[in-house]
């Protein structure tokens, strides 16, 4: 079963993306601001995350960047309210391979992870 | 502050207690004041920088907040619940904000959202931006949410 982190500083959004996901995949970490995430990648090897944007310390666009250059292999989703034309773009330009837009429904971001593995 | 913001962000709340909440919100009223001061026990606050910049406060009463929890989470226990409040009345203060600001942004600006800050009780002391604010109260059956948009215009407008 493929692994997952969920970032996001609401832990509302954590526990819902939680009980979306794991009937399919194993969600191995949580974390609530941008430095975790990376910190997370690094210790736990997940084979994708969800990244919200807008969190304290370090945001979602920084921690991307981070990810990519140092743990190329994690797919990043975007899970994000702030779904700005130029913010997608940039952060698909930065590697991201899905970019959700919150409010979501659950089968949306089911469907973004699936395909992602194929 | 211009009122096709406050029509905006009308727009988007309605979408987002209507796609997350299943909750139908209505007009009451828009009034002008000098600042975002909230007028309800529970208030969340965005920071807003960019293309544009200022405050955007949300208040309600504590009854409201505790029902847009109980949607949220159905399954959990109401002890369980009552940890996560201000997790999703933040949650939601984010995603009305963030659904304005892909509008606002248009297609070329970039818009930043601070993280929401929550605040319960009454007697608030928070250095709220002294901006010319749209106040905007709207309708539900589960109570009234109120939206005190202080905006200027940013950096590139």
């Amino acid at each position: 079963m493929k692994t997952g982190i969920i970032v996001d500083d609401a832990a509302i959004m954590r526990l819902r993306l939680r009980e979306i996901l794991e009937p399919d995949f194993s969600v191995v970490g949580e974390a609530g601001n941008g430095d975790e995430a990376v910190r997370l990648c690094g210790e736990l090897t997940p084979d994708f995350i969800t990244l919200d944007i807008s969190m304290p310390q370090t945001n979602g666009i920084e921690a991307l960047k981070q990810i990519q250059e140092n743990y190329p292999e994690v797919r990043v989703i975007m899970v994000s309210a702030v779904g700005q034309k130029r913010l997608v773009i940039d952060a698909l330009q930065y590697g991201a391979v899905d970019f959700v837009i919150k409010p979501f429904d659950s089968d949306r971001v089911l469907q973004a992870v699936h395909r992602v593995f194929g | 502050m211009k009122v096709e913001h406050a029509n905006i962000f009308i727009m988007s709340a309605v979408h987002v207690f209507r796609k997350e909440l299943g909750i139908r919100l209505s007009r009451e009223s828009l009034s002008r004041k000098d600042s975002p001061l909230p007028s309800m026990p529970i208030s969340i606050v965005l920071g807003i920088t960019g293309a544009m910049r200022g405050q955007v406060v949300y208040s309600m009463d504590t009854s409201f907040a505790y029902n847009i929890t109980k949607v949220m989470i159905p399954n959990k226990l109401p002890m369980e619940r009552k940890q996560f409040v201000n997790s999703a009345v933040g949650e939601i203060g984010n995603m009305v904000t963030g659904q304005a600001s892909i509008q606002l942004a248009g297609q070329n600006q970039r818009i930043h959202l601070t993280p929401p800050a929550v605040f319960t009780g009454q007697g608030l002391k928070v250095d709220f931006l002294e901006v010319p604010t749209v106040c905007l109260r709207l309708l539900s059956e589960m109570g009234i949410l109120e939206i005190n948009i202080g905006l200027l215009d940013g950096e590139g407008m």
